[in-house]
């Protein structure tokens, strides 16, 4: 005898498949970080999209982004210099507008045909820069664009940004499955959602979440002294393949405190992704004696959102990719979620319908069901005897004919 | 890249519904009393009477509430069947 099992059925061996993840980087505005920071007069240094870029504003004020290695010799043009509106490489001095052409060239008489760098849609708003990404090169989709932030930094009653950044080393579609991990926000969040619901239509994808806090598993938040959270309301919603707006209620022993939390990222390649987020908070209408007391809190939500987003990492860099996720009844629509996130990856007149179609997915444990339970057996029971007398009267003529 | 289908489905489809109130035909699933999912179609969305666009950002209940009770009478009704109805 061989002990060679070719199971079947249950007793079939479930194989995880994955294929390697996409060499092309997603369509859409992608936040790159605090506008304040590319304001300082210097080239900025982004690593993205497998390559890299020089991000610096101008005497207008205007953010520019540009490839950041020189046409010329390769040099790196996000350690050179801002020399008026144009980077100066480090190498030869050779001076790049925002427009993508050479300037200058301070010891040439004149600048070399073609001396043209590719340039990258960016914009400024809400305190964020954006750069736009699409693997045809097309300009930035309308559809696609950012909306303004109801609240947060723009409004002078709200907190500055606290803000955080940090490396994955992974591909950036795991963070994306969170948005509809209902189970993981119990299992490694420690929170217990009493209604979820997900929504998938057009370029957003929107998780709306009401939970309450697991007390006794918070220890890591007691440890920095962050406040007692009671529960939360949470509606968060990518727009478009990377830049999550969450408004954000917690609900604290002494009331509720109106947030909006970004959590954002852009690829580093297809292998890392850096993940960037955020908080801004509505300060108290009761001024506490300390004026920076809200700032101080919001740093402290921050802290919070790190702690979670450390779980997640430690998650993450252990995981296998897996194109096949075996799911159960209880498991959000992650399927569906990756169909959503499937149309960011194609050409845009391969884009299908399925992708973009409005799928929802709701899970609200708050809705007592006994009534509507009982209702339900009572018209199967009143279904079944109508059912019953029925075939019993058809029955009688039959026997009598017969 | 291609996604895969939803291994959930294989064992049970998602069924048609209609709104008792508009045109719109969606597909649902129950996989418990507490859990619903509806797939909408570009048709099933002109025909519905009350969505408005950007409903799903604002957080706005996404399903209207007529159809939510579309969706409840199908259950009531027996045509929609809840998966998992002896877990609650």
């Amino acid at each position: 005898m061989t002990a060679v099992h070719n199971g079947t059925g249950a007793d079939e061996v479930r194989h995880i498949e994955f294929e390697a993840a996409p060499a092309r980087y997603a369509r859409g505005w992608h936040c790159i970080g605090l506008e304040r920071e590319f304001r300082d007069g210097k080239p900025h240094s982004i690593e993205a999209f497998g390559t890299k870029l020089v991000v610096w504003a101008d005497s207008q004020g205007e953010i520019k982004v540009l490839d950041a290695y020189c046409r010329h010799m390769g040099g790196d043009l996000s350690q050179g210099t801002v020399k008026g509106d144009e980077v100066a490489c480090p190498f030869h001095d050779w001076r790049w507008g925002g427009d993508g052409r050479c300037k200058q060239i301070p010891y040439a008489r004149r600048v070399p045909l073609r001396a043209r760098t590719r340039t990258w849609h960016a914009m400024a708003q809400d305190g964020l820069v954006f750069v736009w990404h699409d693997h045809e090169g097309n300009a930035p989709i309308p559809e696609q664009a950012i909306p303004l932030i109801d609240g947060g930094p723009s409004d002078p009653t709200w907190t500055d940004w606290a803000w955080a950044t940090t490396v994955v080393n992974t591909n950036c579609r795991e963070i994306i499955d969170n948005v509809v991990d209902m189970a993981h926000f119990f299992y490694v969040h420690h929170a217990f959602p009493t209604y979820f619901k997900n929504t998938f239509e057009g370029h957003t994808a929107t998780q709306l979440q009401k939970g309450v806090n697991r007390d006794d598993m918070r220890p890591a938040e007691v440890a920095i002294g962050a406040p007692k959270r009671l529960g939360n309301t949470s509606v968060a919603t990518y727009h478009g393949p990377s830049f999550m707006i969450d408004d954000l209620i917690y609900h604290y022993e002494h009331g509720d405190t109106r947030t909006v939390l970004i959590n954002c990222h852009y690829p580093i390649d297809e292998n890392s992704f850096m993940l960037l987020y955020g908080i801004s908070m509505q300060r108290p209408e009761v001024q506490d004696d300390d004026p920076a007391a809200a700032d101080a809190l919001a740093a402290k939500m921050v802290a919070t959102v790190r702690l979670g987003f450390e779980q997640d990492v430690e998650i993450w860099k252990n995981k296998t990719r897996i194109d096949n996720p075996l799911l159960c009844e209880e498991d959000g629509p992650v399927y569906q979620l990756r169909r959503w996130y499937e149309q960011f990856y194609v050409d845009v007149d391969q884009v299908t319908s399925e992708m973009t179609e409005r799928f929802e997915f709701e899970l609200d444990t708050t809705k007592p069901i006994e009534a509507w339970q009982r209702e339900v057996e009572e018209n199967v029971a009143r279904r079944a005897e109508a059912a019953a007398a029925e075939a019993a009267a058809a029955a009688v003529p039959q026997t009598q004919d017969a | 890249m291609g996604v895969r289908p939803d291994n959930r489905l294989a064992d049970a489809p998602m069924h048609p519904v209609a709104c008792t109130s508009c045109a719109a035909r969606v597909l649902v699933r129950k996989a418990s009393w507490q859990q619903t999912s509806v797939q909408w179609s570009d048709e099933a969305m002109a025909a519905c009477s009350s969505w408005s666009p950007g409903s799903a950002v604002k957080g706005l209940p996404p399903v209207c509430d007529r159809l939510r009770d579309s969706i409840a009478q199908a259950v009531v009704d027996g045509t929609l069947p809840v998966l998992a109805p002896e877990d609650d």
